[in-house]
């Protein structure tokens, strides 16, 4: 019967849909990024590495390759820095879309709790600005203030690095319990009561938990202003959202959860790029530079945790309505995602996924 | 089926957000030298890998020296020790086959770094448990999570050291637009998360002897 099938094809359209709009802002990014920036000339072979991720890891490391020269550059000449900062940032964009580093887990949490795409902004930019930060803590105190050698910074970051990986798996393990047994109540009312198809936008859900809203809900504004931690040290650059609008449902308090688990663990680019500009004499360029990356990692997150989304939201839309089923789906959705962060954690932890390997020899 | 269309959406999700798929850190310029025993048999590999001065710079961090900013065989000599311990896990990032067949290496010996330029130096010997006379020997040097980018060095990158005469060598890079790096694209990061990924960045040498 195709109605019945009809919520999944619409899901599946509506995913593909937003796969192939995002493919082709990517590919419209390229050929307008794909001009060299400092006007030297192009590479004469640009290595086939085919595909948006070959293409991106590629760009990646040329931007990388080029942050030492530069730091070295800054030392006389003080419009090396500009370069500097620029390069930065524009590491942190590519860094950022290529793997790991809790974009997974942010998307993923953002699908699973039902927020907002204006949240799931603000989480983005707070989770960089704290992974920029642990970077030059650990800097800062280890090599700067201690004078720790790479063996001793190094087990301090596969410590932090365990401990990350664990919060993931916890916090995914948690998003597991709470989503399971919402699908488990969704399915226990949907079932007996295939007739409430008349009734609009009635999804059943009595999980308190969090007090979640719908998607499709739009009368609910997430600013409850109750909670005014401001813990936030926008380094002068990020324009990002104030910390107030972390303040959704459950407050701010929930998103630093999220935050925590993937801000926790620095990148392991910005630890090297910190050292190396301490054994320049140049440890505040590195400051500057790191935070630079954090402002690019965070745009790119942002971007992906709003089209996770968007993409949820549509696929709301497009199966509400429908006998239960769409309560049903959204549901599930929720529950997929929340077994993808457990997972990924697991992965990370038990090393079937290296995302980022410590520098440890 | 719904859970089915989750797990869809959460696929494709951590596609979109890449979760697979890693990048280099460090970058180590090697060159290598095949080692050859007077009966022909290749008895081991002796590689010298030069690290990019960022990670030369983080990896001398706090190190102590009697200049300032040179360090000596033997001021690195632990660090060296610590390098080759590490490097066991990985396999040396070494992998030979013999006529296609797999062969192992002992641990590493005559091993020291250097400190030149701002960049480090590592030198160390892998030889092979069973000393091998081969037609073909194949040996690929490369990070199967790519996290080090390996390039051979552009002169001389490779050495035959008292091969029998008649011996031919041949080098593939990664990323000379040879065939292997035009196969790189998105399908191959689908094949499984991290699947023998860094095998497209795999420096192949190929020793076909008479």
């Amino acid at each position: 019967m195709k109605p019945h099938l009809s919520p999944l094809g619409r899901g599946l359209l509506a995913c593909a849909a937003i796969l192939l709009v995002a493919g082709i802002a990517d590919a419209a990014l390229h050929d307008v990024l794909a001009q060299n920036p400092f006007g030297a000339p192009k590479q004469a072979s640009q290595p086939e590495a085919g595909g948006l991720i070959g293409w991106l890891l590629a760009k990646q490391s040329e931007f990388y390759r080029q942050m030492s020269s530069t730091i070295r550059a800054a030392k006389s000449d003080g419009s090396a820095l500009w370069t500097l900062l620029f390069i930065s940032f524009a590491y942190g964009i590519f860094h950022a879309a290529g793997p790991g580093h809790g974009k997974a887990v942010i998307a993923s949490y953002l699908v699973a709790n039902r927020e907002t795409a204006r949240r799931g902004i603000a989480l983005s930019f707070a989770s960089a600005l704290m992974q920029s930060l642990a970077a030059i803590l650990i800097v800062g105190i280890s090599a700067w203030i201690l004078n720790a050698t790479a063996k001793t910074m190094c087990k301090a970051e596969g410590a932090i690095e365990i401990a990350s990986y664990a919060l993931i798996a916890l916090f995914g393990l948690r998003l597991v319990w709470v989503k399971g047994r919402t699908l488990l109540r969704a399915l226990q009312v949907a079932q007996p009561v295939p007739a409430l198809a008349g009734v609009p936008h009635d999804h059943h859900d009595h999980h308190g938990h969090h007090h979640h809203y719908h998607g499709h809900d739009p009368a609910r504004t997430h600013h409850h202003h109750g909670h005014d931690h401001v813990h936030d040290e926008h380094c002068g650059h990020s324009h990002g959202p104030t910390p107030s609008e972390l303040a959704g449902p459950g407050g701010w308090r929930r998103g630093f959860a999220a935050i925590l688990t993937v801000g926790i663990r620095p990148c392991s680019g910005a630890i090297l790029v910190l050292v190396f500009a301490l054994a320049q004499g140049l440890f505040w360029a590195g400051i500057a530079a790191t935070f630079l990356m954090g402002l690019g990692t965070a745009i790119t997150v942002a971007v992906i945790a709003v089209i996770a989304v968007s993409a949820k939201d549509v696929a709301g839309r497009l199966s509400a309505g429908r006998d239960g089923g769409g309560a049903l789906l959204m549901r599930g959705i929720e529950l997929g995602a929340a077994t993808l962060v457990l997972l990924f954690g697991a992965g990370l932890l038990f090393g079937y996924i290296a995302a980022e390997r410590t520098t440890c020899f | 089926m719904r859970v089915l269309l989750g797990w869809l959406l959460a696929v494709g999700l951590s596609l979109a957000a890449g979760a697979a798929s890693a990048h280099p850190h460090v970058w180590i310029t090697a060159t290598s030298e095949l080692l050859y025993a007077e009966d022909g048999s290749i008895t081991g590999v002796r590689h010298a890998w030069t690290f990019d001065d960022m990670f030369s710079a983080y990896a001398v961090q706090g190190l102590e020296s009697k200049t300032k900013g040179a360090y000596t065989r033997e001021e690195l000599g632990p660090l060296a020790q610590t390098n080759v311990e590490s490097l066991k896990e990985y396999a040396y990032f070494t992998f030979a086959k013999a006529d296609g067949k797999k062969e192992r290496f002992n641990d590493p010996v005559d091993y020291y770094l250097d400190y030149k330029d701002t960049v480090l130096t590592l030198h160390f010997t892998l030889p092979l448990k069973n000393p091998v006379k081969s037609r073909q020997l194949v040996l690929e040097v490369f990070d199967r999570s790519f996290f080090i980018d390996f390039q051979m060095a552009k002169d001389n990158p490779v050495k035959l050291v008292g091969a029998p005469a008649g011996c031919q060598m041949k080098l593939d890079r990664p990323s000379d637009g040879s065939a292997t790096a035009q196969k790189l694209n998105e399908q191959t990061f689908l094949d499984g998360p991290n699947a023998n990924f860094g095998m497209m960045f795999a420096n192949k040498i190929t020793v076909e002897c008479p």
